[in-house]
């Protein structure tokens, strides 16, 4: 027999807990980003480790979603034989709300489990406390380089991405719906605005810095040998996920 | 080359170092390689699984198994599942509406189309991705961990099956719980929707309840993509945490592993299913 207000007070805890330590390592990342604080080398190594390593997949997740937001407007268009639309349609989607997601979704696959998964290594085998005795904070060695390479990165990847997608729904439509390139291509100068496409960089830009606070946090309070590493990551992800989520609904309200 | 070697030491030195369009190569092979390896490795894992399905040990342990993977993927995913396609049914509704008010002002086909896309599209592919990140990660780390504290060779030696034994239960509970959990993905987003449309546009809920544009076609897609997805996401898990090599370093490469394949392969099989769905219907 377990209480069940036990159960809900544990539970309320438990995300207390999760919740404070958030909001700590947030206080503790912005008080080690000034540019003097910064260790200019580290950023620089992130930078190419988790920026030019995803990017492949970024590429590939982005031709792909641009291609499938095509053929689900192509079968609304085909319907009314509004082909000059397609161009927007497809756009507009892509740029404000399934780009960004779609490729926040992958980022924090790759490099957020990725940066969990290192933390909480060398968490558990004492490395962290290793920089500790040798004078050197974790925070502003481990933590801060890897979170502004993630905010920067994820904005160039999500503008890369956007024109990715953008080429495989041109692709698409050319090949599948035998609209003519030209047509897609009239279609969005003529109906995007720029604002349509800086309202998906401002969620990358919140994305980056929330998909890395909630990685390093998980990674950096990781416990409990290999399962616990597994545990964090898992963690990591299914944050990272309500983040994105949650946040495009609040930007998407905001900016109307 | 062995000749030159005598004579001249720094010959051997350029030959350790290959050239430019040698490490091109290099770069362009080892990904292909790596990715032919693991495919080749997913197939044979969904192989032995099928195999396994039809003649591997039944019974009372099997199917307590799989009554335990579901209550671990199924219901521990609810509240995951509702937020995030609860946000996203409101955020795709926001967005739809905001352009239908701008353009004709006709709000009266939203609830329709909306779910007519919810169906055919996100309320799957949504589904389908956050059960990657939140069951991959999860078979992925514990196969892995079980591989590294070699409780994997354990179950060989005493002539149990890994696959049997470890993959089977897993995989028919998760595409059990990818169908139902699309199932009540479309209701809450679409609740979300319907809530959303009436806050902020007053769409009257009656109005938006439409199930005038359904079609079979709709349903048949959606479920064929859960389908899919069902098979596709437990089978790269469970490759990503068998394949497992070094310590806890190790896993948590898996856990990475897991999650990205899974992710790709919804997005891959997303598209190849739309393609055909698109295909089928042009030709009707």
């Amino acid at each position: 027999m377990i209480n069940p207000l036990r159960k809900i007070g544990k539970q309320f805890l438990d995300w207390s807990d999760t919740i404070g330590g958030l909001v700590l390592m947030m206080v503790k990342v912005f008080a080690n980003s000034a540019p003097w604080k910064l260790d200019g080398q580290q950023v620089w190594r992130s930078m190419y480790r988790i920026g030019v390593k995803s990017f492949p997949i970024v590429v590939v997740t982005a031709l792909l979603t641009g291609a499938i937001m095509v053929i689900q407007a192509g079968m609304f268009i085909e319907k009314y034989g509004a082909y000059g639309l397609l161009g927007w349609g497809a756009g507009y989607s892509v740029l404000r709300e399934v780009g960004p997601i779609m490729i926040g979704l992958m980022f924090s696959g790759r490099v957020g489990a990725n940066t969990t998964a290192e933390l909480g290594t060398m968490q558990i085998t004492d490395q962290v406390d290793a920089l500790r005795a040798l004078a050197i904070d974790p925070v502003r060695y481990l933590v801060v380089p890897r979170i502004i390479s993630m905010v920067v990165m994820l904005l160039l990847l999500v503008i890369i991405g956007d024109f990715a997608a953008l080429l495989g729904g041109a692709i698409t439509g050319q090949v599948l719906l035998g609209v003519d390139v030209k047509l897609f291509v009239w279609s969005i100068i003529e109906y995007i605005k720029l604002e349509d496409f800086t309202h998906g960089l401002w969620k990358a830009i919140v994305f980056g810095y929330s998909i890395g606070i909630i990685s390093c946090y998980f990674g950096m309070s990781t416990r409990g040998g290999a399962v616990g590493v597994g545990r964090a990551v898992n963690a990591s992800v299914v944050g990272s996920a309500i983040a994105i989520f949650v946040f495009d609904y609040f930007i998407t309200y905001a900016m109307h | 080359m062995a000749a030159e070697t005598t004579q001249d030491p720094n010959a051997q030195v350029e030959e350790a170092s290959p050239g430019f369009v040698h490490n091109m190569l290099a770069g362009i092979g080892a990904p292909i390689l790596e990715l032919y390896g693991t495919l080749r490795d997913m197939v044979r894992i969904l192989g032995l699984t099928i195999y396994y399905i039809i003649n591997g040990k039944g019974g009372p342990r099997r199917r307590n198994d799989i009554i335990s993977q579901m209550y671990e993927i199924g219901n521990r995913s609810i509240v995951f599942i509702a937020v995030t396609l609860g946000f996203l049914g409101m955020i795709l509704i926001f967005q739809a509406g905001f352009q239908a008010n701008r353009i004709t002002g006709d709000l009266s086909l939203l609830g329709a189309l909306f779910l007519q896309l919810l169906l055919r599209e996100f309320a799957p592919t949504i589904t389908a991705m956050m059960l990657a990140t939140r069951v991959g990660t999860g078979m992925a780390a514990q196969l892995g961990s079980m591989v590294v504290t070699e409780q994997v060779d354990a179950l060989r030696m005493s002539g149990a099956q890994p696959v049997d034994y470890l993959v089977v239960p897993r995989f028919i509970a998760a595409l059990i719980m990818m169908v139902v959990l699309t199932v009540f993905a479309i209701i809450v987003s679409f609740i979300a929707g319907a809530i959303t449309a009436n806050a902020f546009y007053g769409v009257n809920p009656r109005t938006f309840v439409d199930f005038g544009m359904l079609t079979w076609f709709d349903l048949w897609i959606g479920m064929a993509k859960a389908i899919a997805y069902g098979i596709a996401v437990p089978i790269t898990a469970c490759q990503a945490g068998l394949s497992v090599v070094g310590g806890s370093e190790g896993v948590g490469l898996a856990t990475t592993k897991a999650v990205v394949n899974a992710s790709l392969a919804v997005i891959v099989l997303d598209f190849i299913i739309s393609g055909i769905g698109y295909a089928i219907l042009a030709i009707l």
